[in-house]
């Protein structure tokens, strides 16, 4: 704990706090004198639903520059992420089998691609470039007449890197390929326009844009030949695409989120670019520190640094009572260095120090300038503490 | 869900680890194996270990294992560093099975130390 006894969380790219008025639009949809009732329901209340899921679809629909009708409603990003992958290859499984992503992808992707390979797919896995980003060269040679989907994500979940999506997408459009893009880490928090980039499907979730977790969605563009194969059954709702009661009270949330976001995305990322200035100013003249990716091209809420000879889980533990991360949140009970980190080639030692600290809108530049002292205490106590290498 | 891997007697040591550093003109041993590097560096007055230091890289299990170790072996018989067994500081510090190659490595820079020492005393 800090001299206030108060934990400083920097691990806003795992989740977000729900906005207090989110909570509220929330709220009014779970309480007894409130509008619970079930959506596919045919009475007054359960029109009534409808009407507040219709709205929430509104709301989202407008800040990513799409309609209404695109989006089918899911639990969050991993859930969109599935439907997307296994969804769109089975559906255009008689067009081909071959598919393209990349190996610094979320699990949410790489998990799904690894079942298709096991059902008989081929999967051309893309190595990024040092910084983290897709070379559109390396895709280029990678497309192949009979591929049917490429899934490159957005914002990199570890080290923040922003894929040039408009490019990739104008590619796998003039092959005929499906392009899906795992959006997790960006949606409400960078400008998206669905309307203008040439995006087939995409993944977003609302409790990294703070919105409460458990929903979720996926884009589905409204063009010839865009289409998944549902994953579940029963009920038909979701034009059968997804199935299950509507949480509205989750999609109203995510909803409220989405135009709070949109009304101050600009706003938004000034806050995180300063505060991510300020803390790498702060950490770049340790010796041996480097940071993992691109920190001119990378969203600012995340800065994913490394330092030489310094012991990961031990710099965590000295960090407390920063909450950071070592890896993705899914993947940091594991002691193993992150895959991200390696793909870029980092070597083992150096990916397995490698601390992602990631900012919000509660973040302030106190809370920054703690995080420096921790850090830099930090690396120099476990520096004091460590023995030379034996010869 | 994410439980505590750390007991608060881990976090206590590695806090506050009193025996961090080096000691001059002290015997000294470095070992180097599963990731982990721990050096130890001890001083020995007829047949008693008087002073105890260690330097650490390694997980804080490692670096508490170390601690331990050190506080609690000031003043013991030399001769007891060749006998050091890591099962009592695992069971203290709650250490969690999968660490068990990584504590070890202090059990062999101890035996290791224990052998300087006994070489020491010999000449």
């Amino acid at each position: 704990m800090t001299d206030s006894g108060q934990m400083i969380y920097l691990d806003y790219a795992a989740s977000t706090p729900v906005d207090a008025w989110v909570v509220e639009a929330m709220t009014a949809l779970m309480t007894a004198d409130g509008n619970y009732s079930n959506p596919s329901s045919t009475h007054a209340a359960g029109r009534r639903s409808v009407e507040y899921i219709a709205h929430a679809a509104g709301q989202l629909a407008s800040l990513l520059h799409t309609t209404e009708d695109t989006l089918v409603w899911t639990s969050g990003a991993t859930e969109s992420d599935n439907l997307a992958v296994l969804g769109a290859a089975h559906y255009r499984q008689e067009r081909g089998q071959h598919l393209i992503s990349m190996r610094t992808e979320h699990k949410a992707v790489t998990d799904p691609f690894s079942e298709l390979e096991k059902r008989g797919f081929e999967v051309t896995w893309l190595d990024p470039n040092a910084n983290g980003l897709l070379d559109i060269e390396t895709l280029r040679a990678a497309l192949r007449e009979d591929t049917q989907l490429v899934s490159i994500m957005h914002v990199n979940n570890e080290t923040g890197v922003i894929q040039d999506i408009q490019s990739i997408g104008e590619l796998c459009r003039g092959n005929g390929t499906l392009f899906h893009v795992d959006a997790a880490q960006s949606c409400g928090k960078l400008p998206i326009d669905l309307a203008a980039l040439p995006v087939d499907l995409m993944s977003v979730t609302a409790h990294k844009m703070y919105g409460p977790k458990g929903i979720g969605a996926l884009y589905i563009a409204d063009r010839k030949g865009v289409h998944v194969e549902p994953l579940m059954f029963g009920g038909g709702q979701q034009r059968k695409l997804r199935p299950g009661t509507l949480p509205a009270q989750q999609i109203v949330g995510f909803g409220a989120a989405a135009a709070i976001a949109q009304s101050r995305i600009n706003d938004d990322v000034g806050h995180l670019t300063a505060l991510r200035d300020r803390m790498w100013a702060g950490i770049r003249d340790i010796p041996g520190v480097t940071v993992n990716g691109d920190i001119g091209s990378a969203f600012p809420g995340i800065l994913n640094v490394s330092v030489e000879d310094i012991e990961g889980e031990s710099l965590l533990l000295a960090l407390e009572p920063l909450c950071v991360a070592t890896g993705s949140a899914c993947n940091s009970k594991s002691q193993e260095p992150s895959y991200v980190l390696r793909a870029l080639g980092r070597s083992d030692a150096l990916a397995q120090s490698a601390i992602r600290f990631s900012f919000g809108r509660p973040t302030t530049a106190a809370d920054v300038d703690v995080a420096i002292d921790l850090y830099r205490n930090g690396v120099d106590k476990l520096r004091r503490l460590a023995p030379g290498r034996a010869a | 869900m994410s439980p505590d891997p750390y007991s608060a007697k881990v976090r206590a040591l590695f806090a506050a680890p009193e025996h961090g550093g080096a000691l001059e003109n002290a015997l000294c041993t470095a070992v180097e194996d599963q990731g982990v590097r721990i050096s130890l560096f001890a001083t020995v007055e007829e047949g008693i270990v008087t002073g105890l230091r260690f330097r650490a890289w390694g997980c804080p299990h490692v670096i508490a294992a170390a601690e331990a170790f050190c506080a609690e072996s000031e003043g013991c018989a030399a001769s007891e560093l060749l006998e050091f067994s890591v099962s009592g500081l695992m069971q203290s510090l709650t250490v969690p099975v999968e660490k068990s190659g990584r504590i070890l490595v202090l059990e062999d820079a101890v035996r290791s130390l224990g052998s300087i020492v006994r070489g020491a005393s010999k000449h």
